[in-house]
């Protein structure tokens, strides 16, 4: 008998003026108990429209099934065929567009929660199992993952299952990509992260650190190495400015920056060796997620005041719904329909405060928003110690430019052939942020699926298998 | 890791290592940089590659001891291993074609200034070297520029060793002489490699320098190492580090260096005080 109740079970919290002072993790996850109920809510759908909302097609109703009946294992077994990083994907992906915003029970009432029962079996399994991933039988093919980031970890466990030897190339010191370095602690423990990547390794995967291709390697000696196939998922890591007066000054940072230094280089801790700047009024720039992540960085680093200024109006912000919610609770400050024009400094080269211009909403453009406009006359200036530029990446250039006869397009995205991740180089794939240009984490692991899917097909025929 | 193999003090503040690192031994180039992390909570310090050894897999790195990473890098011995190495980052110095160069180097900046010269030498160009120091005592690859050099003028602020005077005076003499370059290449503290910069402008002799922001990840992620470079911004880790010295705006780039001042004094402390407690 399913459990008919309208609302989702609630996940339990840290309460907001706890929580905006420190960096554990904001959503504490499902007990046992909460877990089994809410998997109740289940009706089995036999059309499965939640599983064709999620961009790699996990059986859902199927997993589900397994809590319900407090088989964990299972249900782990289920996931993990679909889902490289599940307890990365339960807490990060925005459910509400995905696999929830198809749930039945969402047309009436509140969808099954998916995301929290997949980061409950996904910790579940991880603090309650000791069995050790099974090798996969080796074929013996080589292939190179480049960038350790969503996209290339899915691409890379995917391939090291159907038997490939697989090297992940990673620039910085620890793998994950935006994982570790971009998304906050608070949203996504990095021990999770670490024991997702151990799970991949212990499949066989190697991941090789401090090793930039484009500089250390290129995709040309890759091949030399001996891999038959390349799979480029380096990310759109390429932070853009506003190129306003005053941007240059101390204390104007790159959302990339603010939050490396923060999320991968721990400058938070007390004892960090990595400086950052502990401000007290910091003016986020722009409306997205990681605006957001770092608006509530901000927070919890001890600033009073934590401004997100955006230009378009609330209903605009490009960010989840969720992180909306979590900010405002945790008193970040909304400045909406504000374009920053210029940045003051003080007599020794430090931000002292920042001037706007109001803008109204105009007609929509091809995005489809309303195109926002200044509003003649109106500027004001907001006092801040300390600016994060949050408006937005493109795809780093240094792939493209020692690769020759990869294309990409006027916005230096790779250039790919539909839906198999091709590139215009034979046997190099690509996909994730940087193909699409910034996006999500389960669209990049979906393009890193299809692409795994994709290099399977043509190495078994160049193999003559 | 990586395993350091050689180990000198070249003079009380600089310490010459050499580091088996056979990924960015094959590709360095001068003018590159790496990215090392001496231990598991340390941070990323940028230091210009200042020679590699292709056949043996190593690469040599001299750096002065200015802070905590640098002071705990100093603490590791022959035997020991860097937990990061990465490399080589930024984009090789253009040299091919060039005649006749001076290259000026200033304090631990001649460490960036050596393999430059020494390039240009191997290329057949005529370097006139000009290295500068505060003082004696702080004096580095004094030989090594002799090798390299067509002509090699010493320069100490306090007379003790060479010529008392900047770097500045000397080139603006070899100028004066009538001494036509090709190019001035400038390496050393952001206050003297403007100075060079001005005084080249007025003579209108195309001048490169070698800039040193703050950098984290070096490679063109994150824009902590950005300068305005004729207008325009630009990220030292990929698009530079050696740029046209008439173009760069170096008072902002030593607002930019300065940023974190405070907090760079109280991790000295720490580490000092870390190294005493070691030695106690």
């Amino acid at each position: 008998m399913p459990n008919m109740d309208p609302k989702k079970c609630p996940m339990p919290v840290q309460d907001p003026e706890v929580r905006n002072k420190n960096f554990d993790e904001v959503a504490l996850g499902y007990t046992y108990e909460m877990a089994v109920e809410e998997a109740k809510r289940c009706l089995n759908c036999k059309h499965k429209p939640c599983q064709n909302g999620c961009p790699v097609g996990i059986d859902i109703p199927a997993f589900i099934g397994k809590v319900a009946e407090e088989d964990m294992e299972g249900a782990f077994e289920i996931l993990s065929a679909s889902s490289a990083l599940p307890a990365v994907c339960g807490r990060v992906c925005p459910q509400e567009t995905q696999c929830e915003g198809k749930c039945v029970r969402g047309i009436k009432h509140e969808p099954v929660g998916i995301g929290r029962l997949e980061r409950f079996v996904a910790d579940w399994h991880r603090e309650h199992s000791s069995e050790k991933p099974k090798m996969p039988e080796q074929n013996g093919i080589k292939v190179a993952v480049i960038g350790s980031g969503p996209s290339g970890l899915t691409a890379a466990g995917d391939l090291a299952k159907m038997g490939y030897k697989v090297t992940v190339y990673e620039a910085l010191h620890t793998a994950g990509g935006v994982l570790v370095y971009g998304i906050p602690e608070f949203r996504l423990p990095k021990e999770i992260v670490r024991q997702e990547i151990d799970g991949l390794r212990a499949i066989g995967v190697d991941v090789e650190t401090d090793v930039v291709i484009g500089r250390t390697l290129t995709i040309d000696e890759l091949f030399d190495m001996g891999n038959e196939a390349v799979f480029i998922g380096s990310g759109a890591g390429l932070p853009r400015f506003m190129g306003i007066p005053g941007e240059s000054l101390n204390g104007v940072y790159s959302a990339n920056e603010f939050l490396t230094r923060i999320n991968l280089m721990k400058a938070y801790k007390p004892d960090s060796k990595t400086p950052i700047q502990h401000a007290k009024n910091v003016a986020i720039v722009g409306g997205g997620n990681v605006a957001m992540d770092a608006a509530r960085c901000a927070k919890r680093l001890g600033a009073e005041n934590v401004y997100i200024v955006y230009r378009r109006g609330m209903e605009e912000l490009p960010a989840r719904r969720e992180e909306i919610e979590h900010a405002e609770e945790e008193g970040i400050i909304f400045k909406t329909l504000s374009n920053p024009i210029e940045v003051l400094g003080d007599e020794n080269g430090y931000v002292k405060g920042m001037v706007c211009q109001e803008m109204e909403l105009g007609e929509p453009d091809a995005s489809g928003r309303r195109r926002p406009v200044p509003k003649e006359g109106a500027t004001f200036t907001l006092d801040v110690d300390c600016m994060v530029m949050s408006i937005g990446t493109s795809p780093n250039p240094l792939i493209r430019s020692t690769t020759p006869g990869l294309e990409t397009n006027k916005h230096g995205c790779i250039i790919t052939n539909g839906d198999d991740g091709l590139t215009t180089r034979e046997a190099v794939y690509a996909g994730g942020d940087a193909v699409t240009g910034a996006a999500t984490v389960i669209l990049a692991m979906g393009a890193g699926k299809h692409a795994a899917k994709a290099i399977d097909a043509y190495l078994k025929e160049k193999h003559g298998k | 890791m990586f395993k350091i193999v050689e180990k000198e003090a070249l003079n009380p503040t600089v310490t010459k290592m050499v580091v088996e690192a056979p990924l960015v031994a094959r590709k360095a180039q001068p003018g590159q940089f790496i990215i090392y992390r001496a231990s598991e909570d340390g941070e990323r310090v940028p230091l210009t590659i200042a020679d590699y050894d292709r056949e043996k897999g190593t690469v040599t790195i001299i750096f002065q001891i200015v802070g905590g990473s640098t002071m705990e890098l100093n603490t590791l011995n022959v035997g020991d291993s860097l937990v990061d190495f990465v490399g080589p980052l930024g984009m090789p110095s253009h040299l091919d074609g060039l005649k006749k160069v001076a290259v000026v180097g200033g304090g631990v900046g001649c460490a960036i200034a050596y393999p430059t010269a020494k390039r240009l030498h191997e290329l057949g160009a005529e370097v006139h070297s000009i290295i500068g120091f505060r003082n004696q005592d702080l004096v580095i690859l004094e030989k090594e520029f002799e090798a390299v050099s067509t002509r090699v003028v010493k320069m100490s602020d306090d007379g003790s060793w060479g010529e008392k005077g900047l770097v500045t005076n000397a080139l603006e003499k070899l100028i004066e002489e009538g001494n036509q370059y090709d190019e001035v290449i400038a390496i050393g503290p952001i206050i003297m490699m403007k100075f060079v910069s001005e005084l080249t402008k007025k003579h209108n002799i195309k001048t490169m320098v070698s800039m040193n922001p703050i950098m984290i990840d070096g490679t063109g992620m994150c824009g902590g190492c950005r300068l305005t470079v004729g207008g325009e911004t630009k990220f030292a880790c990929v698009d530079g580090p050696d740029f046209d010295g008439h173009l760069v705006d170096f008072d902002e780039a030593m607002h930019r260096g300065g940023m974190y001042r405070d907090f760079e004094k109280h991790a000295r402390e720490a580490e000092c005080n870390l190294l005493k407690k070691e030695v106690e």
